[in-house]
């Protein structure tokens, strides 16, 4: 029973964190997804005639999908998390008896709930363009969640390691954004150069992006288990350091 | 069974400073304990190691017989802290900051509301309920902390300079609200920089220097183990410069050097005398007292700290 508490009550501290700033955690993402799908894929997409076999608007809602899964949670997790560290109120947290794998999954949950959150308002905008219902809607449902749990962890992982707020955004500017618009967020991968097809082979964010593609559309420049897989083991690798970074008190302890 | 066991705690931090050097410490149950010691002896390092907010290298850490690193849930469930800074959570209100502390270790959402209701009444905090902690006073942050640490009902409550910058009357409230805490069986452990605090509510004492425990005993024998009387000298000109040992009593300058304070001891006073008058400075008034704990406190980190120098 004090185990069930204490993990709920901080899932729901980190919920109520991002809905208390939603000016800032869930209404920008949604307006510029409306401007993305209104600019990109309803006036250019337009002279496109079709990517993958479907209208390229209908592309293009997955792979913008997947981009706000991923900076949503990192953005989460990693303000959350560093927030907390400069505050100080992370040592509200430190002196509970809360296990540290209570701590840390309860912290990916708010960054998934997050990204749920955010990610169902870029749907709905999307269906005001065209009406796209998920092909697989366990897959769907399956990429969204372990890729927020995986970005999520990115995020902590962050928040732990940097000493400035800038740091938080060095990532999302020269690392996630980058990968993700490489991932085939506005292109498929058949689209580039043999050269550049073969190296996007090593993006982790191209299985990511072509799964959820795979779940929404039923296409994918990705066979789905590597996806599934790629997503996996990132999640498996990245929540274990996670765990073990808090069990040594990395720049959470003196 | 003790409810706080340290033995031979060593703590060093990244640079190689020795924060903490074989500290040993046992704190019975019921005890109201003052742990003193002039700032960097290491009072919130302990605190820290106890609480799990701190690592350590070496040593052994129990809480009522529980291990600090092998058991730490229950040992921070026995605990509630109360920290020198404000800590609090910036996106709640001080409601709700009481609600989630007591969530955090398991307590129901509806037995925390109620909980909160009562500390938030008795601590005069109601009408702020709604507020973040940003928009309270100084002093009601400080008694919010209290309330916070108190809302899981635990075993052992530590407080790390609990009256720092509090006003002379929340701080009389504070005292009389801990010592009816204490009487009531709970244990309670305190670091403080006020020598008359720890006086007026500690039982038992620890004095800590450089990282090590130099005595610790009731707070009784602590005073009575310095087997004399105190001279204090009031003087008519400030001295500035005096030797910190005369003989071998520690003489401690008081009021910005306006006065002189020393263990009395044969032939100590004629020395004092010689070398004021050696200095021009004339003596207003002389008193003699019965020691206090700040006496025992004064002495017994003066003598370790020259016995430092000295190494």
């Amino acid at each position: 029973m004090m185990l069930n508490t204490g993990f709920v009550t901080l899932v729901k501290r980190e919920i109520v964190r991002f809905t208390c700033v939603f000016t800032q955690t869930i209404f920008p993402p949604v307006m510029s997804s409306f401007l993305y799908i209104f600019i990109f894929g309803f006036s250019l997409g337009g002279r496109i005639e079709t990517v993958q076999g479907v209208p390229y608007l209908t592309f293009l809602i997955p792979g913008l999908m997947m981009m706000y899964v991923i900076e949503g949670s990192y953005a989460n997790t990693s303000s959350s998390l560093f927030i907390s560290r400069w505050a100080n109120n992370i040592e509200e947290m430190l002196v509970t008896p809360l296990s540290y794998l209570e701590m840390v999954t309860a912290i990916l949950i708010g960054g998934v709930a997050r990204s749920v959150v955010v990610t169902s308002g870029v749907y709905l905008v999307s269906l005001c363009f065209v009406q796209t219902f998920p092909v697989h809607p366990a897959w769907t449902i399956f990429f969204i969640i372990f890729v927020s749990l995986t970005f999520s962890a990115v995020g902590m992982i962050m928040a732990l390691f940097a000493e400035e707020f800038e740091h938080l955004s060095l990532m999302t500017t020269f690392v996630i954004t980058p990968l993700v618009f490489l991932g085939g967020v506005f292109h498929s991968v058949a689209m580039v150069p043999e050269a550049l097809r073969w190296i996007t082979h090593f993006n982790p964010m191209f299985y990511m992006v072509n799964g959820l593609r795979y779940g929404m559309l039923g296409r994918s420049d990705v066979p789905l288990g590597q996806s599934a897989a790629v997503v996996l083991v990132l999640f498996a690798m990245l929540m274990s350091v996670t765990v073990y970074l808090f069990h040594i008190g990395f720049k959470l302890r003196k | 069974m003790p409810a706080i066991q340290i033995k031979n705690l060593t703590k060093f931090y990244r640079n190689q400073f020795k924060a903490l050097a074989d500290l040993q410490l046992t704190v019975e149950p019921g005890q109201f304990f003052g742990f003193l010691g002039p700032n960097g002896a290491g009072k919130t390092t302990t605190i820290g190691v106890i609480t799990g907010l701190a690592n350590f290298q070496s040593g052994d850490v129990k809480v009522f017989g529980k291990d600090v690193r092998k058991d730490y849930r229950e040992t921070r469930a026995m605990i509630g802290l109360v920290p020198q800074e404000f800590n609090f959570d910036p996106f709640l209100s001080a409601e709700q900051i009481l609600t989630y502390e007591a969530g955090y270790f398991g307590i129901p959402y509806r037995e925390g509301k109620k909980r909160a209701e009562e500390w938030l009444k008795f601590f005069d905090l109601w009408s702020k309920r709604k507020d973040g902690y940003k928009r309270l006073s100084g002093g009601m942050k400080r008694r919010l902390l209290i309330a916070r640490a108190l809302m899981h009902d635990p075993k052992i409550l530590i407080l790390d300079e609990p009256t720092a910058g509090v006003d002379l009357e929340l701080r009389y409230q504070l005292w009389s609200f801990l010592k009816d805490l204490n009487s009531k069986g709970k244990t309670i452990f305190l670091t403080t920089h006020y020598i008359e605090e720890a006086e007026k509510l500690c039982t038992h004492a620890a004095i800590v220097h450089q990282g090590r425990v130099v005595a610790q005993d009731s707070v009784d024998k602590l005073i009575h183990g310095l087997h004399a009387e105190f001279v204090d000298l009031d003087l008519k000109t400030a001295v500035y410069e005096f030797p910190k040992q005369v003989g071998d009593v520690q003489v401690v300058l008081t009021n910005g050097g306006r006065g002189l304070s020393f263990q009395e001891k044969p032939g100590i006073v004629n020395k004092v005398l010689h070398i004021l008058h050696e200095k021009g400075i004339e003596i207003e008034k002389v008193g003699v007292r019965r020691p206090t704990l700040e006496d025992a406190f004064l002495t017994l980190t003066a003598k370790k700290g020259a016995a430092g120098s000295d190494a």
